[in-house]
C-alpha cells in the first residue's frame, strides 16, 4: 500500500492510460494502469455488446408488457405445473450469488493470499445475481404490486418470508461487503480520474471513496468492518440457500421430500458459483489484458475447488436418490421413471454426466488441466446446474398428487423471452459494472505485490543452509 | 314309459337347482335403510348408518364392509371420493362418520358387497348441507419446543441487523476520519495523492509514515 500511494501522488499532468500506451515497467504502476484501462478507454466491441445486451432486455421487457397485459396465462405455467423457467432461474442465480461469498469471504477468513485478483469480481457476481434473482420471484408472481402482500400478511411461520428476510438481509451484506474494500481502490480513481473523466463520475468516486484519505484510523475501521462482514457473510449466505431448498422441501411433494436438501442446494450454489465465477474471469482477463495477475494458477485453484464440490454433488445425488429409491413409494416410482427414463432423462444424465462427472474429469487429467480445460468445465457446470434447477422445480410439480393425468409444461415465448433478458441484465450488469468500478483489488494486489517482493529480499539476505552465503 | 321317467328325472333336477339357487344369498334378498341426517352443517361431522338385513327373514347381517362414496370435481377431473368406510355390527349397522366441505344438496351412495355376492351393490340417499364457504383446515398442535419459536428467528435477524447497522457506522467513521484529514489538506489534495501535506501523515495500512 505504501508502494500504491507513492505511485498514486505522481504527478499526472499529461498522463494517459488509454490503450496504446507504453507498458510500464514498474509493477505497481501496472497494476493501478491495469485497474483503470477499463474506465478510461472504450472500444466499439463494447458499445457494439451493450447495444445487443439492450435489444435482448428490450424484447425481453415486451415480453413482460403482455404478461402484465394478459396475465400468467400466457406462460406455460398451470394449476399443476404452476413454477417453470421463471423460479428455475431464480434458483440458478441465487446458487450462482455464492460465488462472492467462497471466493471472498471463506478463503479471506483462511488468509489464502492467491484470492487477491478475483475477489472484486466474484463480489460483483454475488450483488448482480442477487437482483437478477429477487427479480425473477417477482416475474413469477405475475403481479409485482402483490409483492406488499408479503410484507402486510405474510406469517413468520412460512418459508417463503424466511426467504424475502434472507435474500433481503444477504443482498445488503453483499453490497456492503462488495463496497468495504473497494473503498481504498475508489478513493484511487477519485484521485487518479479528477479531471479526467466526466462530472458524474468524479462526484460518484467523490461519494462512494467516503473522504478516504488513507489515515491510520480510517485503515483500522475499515479493517473492523471487513473482518465483521466477512464472518457474517458466511452463514447469511449459507441460510439463503437453505431457506431457498426449503420452500421446496418443505412443501408436500413426493420428489422434494428429503433431509438434505438443504447442504445440497448450498454445495450446488458454491459449485456453479465457482464455475460462473470462472467464466467472468476468462472473459474479462482476455477483454481488458489482466493476464499478469489472474494467471493459471487461479483458474486451476478454482478448478480443484469445483471438481471437489462436483464429487460433493454426486454424493449428494447418490445419498438422496438411493435413500428414496430404496423405499419407493408409487410416487417415487412415477418421479424415478420420469426422471431417469423417461421425460426428464436427457436433462438429468446431461447434469449428471455432462456436469458433474465430465467437468471433474477436465479438471483432474492432467491434458485438459489448464486454463481451457477449466473454462470448459465451468461452462458445463453452470449449462448443468441451471438444469438440474429445472428438472428439481418441474419434474417435481409434474407427480401426481391425485389420481389425474401427469401434466405437461412447456414453457412459452414469453418465458423465454423474460429468461433470456434476465441474463442479458446479469451480462449488462457485470460490464457496466466493470466499466465503473475498480476490476481488480487494487490495493491487496499491491499489497501482496510489496510481500512478494519482501520475502524476494528476504530470501536474497537470507544465509545459505549449506552456509556457502548468497 | 321310458321318456316320462327321463322327463320326470329333468324336472327333479332343475328343481334342486331351483332350490339350491335359492339358499345362496344375493343382493336383491338384503334390505338396506341408510338413516342420515336431512340436514347438515359444513365442518360439523354427521353419522349415517347404513342397516343390512336378509329380506327373508329379516336376520340382520353382520360383518359387511361398507363404503360411502360421494361425486365430487376438482380441476376438471369428476368422480367418486371416498368418504368413509365401515363394517356392519351385529345388528347389521354400520355407522358412517362424515363431515361436509361444501353446501349444498349431495347424493350420498352407500356400497356393500353382500355375502355370495361377486359385485357391490348400491343405495342412495341425499342430504342438504347447509353453511358458508370457510375455512376448515385446523392445523395440529405439533411438537412444541420451548424457545423454538418466532421470537427466536426475530431475534436472529435483529442481530444480523444490528451488526450490519455497525458495519454502517465503521463507514460512517471512515468519512469522519477523512474529513479531519481534509480539514488540513489545501483544497483538491488528497492523502492518497500523496501531497507534500499529507506527506506527514500514515499513509499505508501497516501505519508506516512518510516524512
Amino acid at each position: 500500500m505504501e508502494a500504491l500511494a507513492r505511485h498514486s501522488s505522481e504527478p499526472r499532468a499529461g498522463r494517459s492510460f488509454d490503450a496504446g500506451e507504453e507498458p510500464s515497467s514498474d509493477p505497481q504502476e501496472r497494476l493501478i494502469r491495469t485497474a483503470l484501462a477499463p474506465v478510461t478507454g472504450t472500444s466499439l466491441a463494447y458499445y457494439l455488446w451493450v447495444a445487443f445486451l439492450l435489444m435482448v432486455i428490450a424484447w425481453g421487457a415486451y415480453a413482460y408488457s403482455r404478461q402484465l397485459r394478459d396475465g400468467l396465462v400466457v406462460t406455460g405455467m398451470r394449476d399443476r405445473i404452476s413454477w417453470g423457467l421463471y423460479i428455475t432461474t431464480f434458483v440458478f442465480f441465487i446458487g450462482i450469488s455464492h460465488a462472492g461469498t467462497l471466493i471472498s469471504a471463506i478463503l479471506r477468513v483462511s488468509q489464502a493470499r492467491w484470492r487477491t485478483p478475483v475477489t472484486r469480481m466474484a463480489e460483483f457476481i454475488t450483488a448482480v445475481a442477487l437482483i437478477c434473482g429477487a427479480m425473477f420471484v417477482i416475474i413469477d408472481m405475475g403481479r409485482p404490486d402483490r409483492v406488499q402482500n408479503i410484507i402486510l400478511y405474510g406469517r413468520w411461520q412460512s418459508p417463503i418470508v424466511w426467504d424475502v428476510l434472507a435474500i433481503t438481509t444477504y443482498l445488503t451484506a453483499s453490497i456492503a461487503y462488495l463496497f468495504l474494500p473497494m473503498i481504498p481502490d475508489l478513493a484511487l480513481f477519485r484521485d487518479r480520474l479528477r479531471g479526467r473523466a466526466p462530472a458524474w463520475r468524479t462526484r460518484l468516486y467523490d461519494l462512494l471513496s467516503v473522504r478516504w484519505q488513507g489515515t491510520n484510523s480510517q485503515w483500522r475501521s475499515m479493517g473492523a468492518a471487513i473482518t465483521t462482514a466477512m464472518i457474517l457473510i458466511i452463514p447469511i449466505a449459507v441460510s439463503v440457500h437453505t431457506v431457498v431448498s426449503w420452500i421446496f422441501a418443505m412443501t408436500l411433494r413426493e420428489p422434494w421430500n428429503s433431509t438434505i436438501f438443504g447442504a445440497f442446494f448450498v454445495a450446488g450454489a458454491i459449485f456453479s458459483g465457482i464455475a460462473m465465477l470462472i467464466i467472468v474471469m476468462a472473459i474479462l482477463r482476455k477483454v481488458y489484458h489482466l493476464e499478469e495477475y489472474i494467471t493459471e494458477k487461479h483458474f486451476l485453484y478454482l478448478g480443484y475447488l469445483m471438481a471437489a464440490l462436483a464429487l460433493i454433488m454426486m454424493y449428494g445425488n447418490v445419498s438422496e436418490y438411493a435413500t428414496t429409491g430404496y423405499k419407493m413409494s408409487g410416487e417415487t416410482q412415477f418421479h424415478f421413471r420420469q426422471l431417469f427414463l423417461e421425460q426428464f432423462a436427457g436433462f438429468y444424465w446431461f447434469y449428471f454426466v455432462g456436469g458433474l462427472v465430465v467437468p471433474g474429469l477436465l479438471v483432474l487429467l492432467p491434458w485438459t488441466r489448464n486454463i481451457w480445460g477449466v473454462v470448459v468445465a465451468a461452462v458445463l457446470v453452470v449449462a448443468a446446474m441451471w438444469v438440474e434447477r429445472y428438472f428439481i422445480v418441474v419434474a417435481g410439480f409434474r407427480v401426481p398428487l391425485m389420481p389425474y393425468k401427469p401434466s405437461v409444461y412447456a414453457p412459452s415465448w414469453v418465458e423465454i423471452s423474460v429468461v433470456a433478458a434476465g441474463f442479458a441484465l446479469f451480462a449488462l450488469l457485470i460490464t457496466l459494472f466493470v466499466k465503473i468500478f475498480p476490476i481488480i483489488a487494487v490495493w491487496e494486489v499491491a499489497e501482496d505485490l510489496e510481500n512478494a517482493e519482501i520475502t524476494l529480499a528476504a530470501e536474497r539476505l537470507a544465509p545459505d543452509p549449506a552456509g556457502g552465503g548468497r | 314309459m321310458k321318456a316320462m321317467i327321463k322327463v320326470l328325472l329333468v324336472l327333479v333336477a332343475l328343481g334342486g337347482a331351483v332350490f339350491a339357487l335359492a339358499g345362496t344369498a344375493n343382493a336383491a334378498d338384503v334390505k338396506v335403510q341408510i338413516v342420515a341426517p336431512k340436514e347438515a352443517v359444513v365442518g360439523r361431522p354427521v353419522d349415517i348408518q347404513a342397516t343390512l338385513h336378509l329380506a327373508g327373514d329379516s336376520s340382520a347381517l353382520a360383518g359387511v364392509p361398507v363404503t360411502l362414496y360421494t361425486e365430487a370435481s376438482f380441476g376438471d377431473v369428476t368422480g367418486d371420493i371416498e368418504l368413509a368406510k365401515a363394517m356392519t355390527d351385529a345388528n347389521g349397522v354400520a355407522v358412517l362418520s362424515y363431515e361436509p366441505r361444501s353446501a349444498g344438496d349431495h347424493q350420498i351412495r352407500v356400497e356393500y358387497l353382500a355375502p355370495g355376492a361377486s359385485a357391490p351393490e348400491v343405495a342412495t340417499a341425499s342430504i342438504s348441507v347447509a353453511g358458508s364457504t370457510q375455512q376448515l383446515y385446523r392445523s395440529t398442535a405439533g411438537v412444541q419446543i420451548p424457545g423454538l419459536n418466532v421470537w427466536l428467528l426475530m431475534a436472529v435477524l435483529a442481530g444480523v441487523w444490528a451488526i450490519l447497522l455497525s458495519i454502517a457506522l465503521r463507514v460512517i467513521a471512515i468519512a469522519r476520519a477523512g474529513a479531519d484529514v481534509g480539514a488540513l489538506l489545501p483544497r483538491g489534495a488528497s492523502r492518497q495523492m500523496g501531497g507534500d501535506d499529507a506527506s506527514q501523515l500514515d499513509t499505508t495500512r501497516k501505519g508506516v509514515t512518510h516524512k
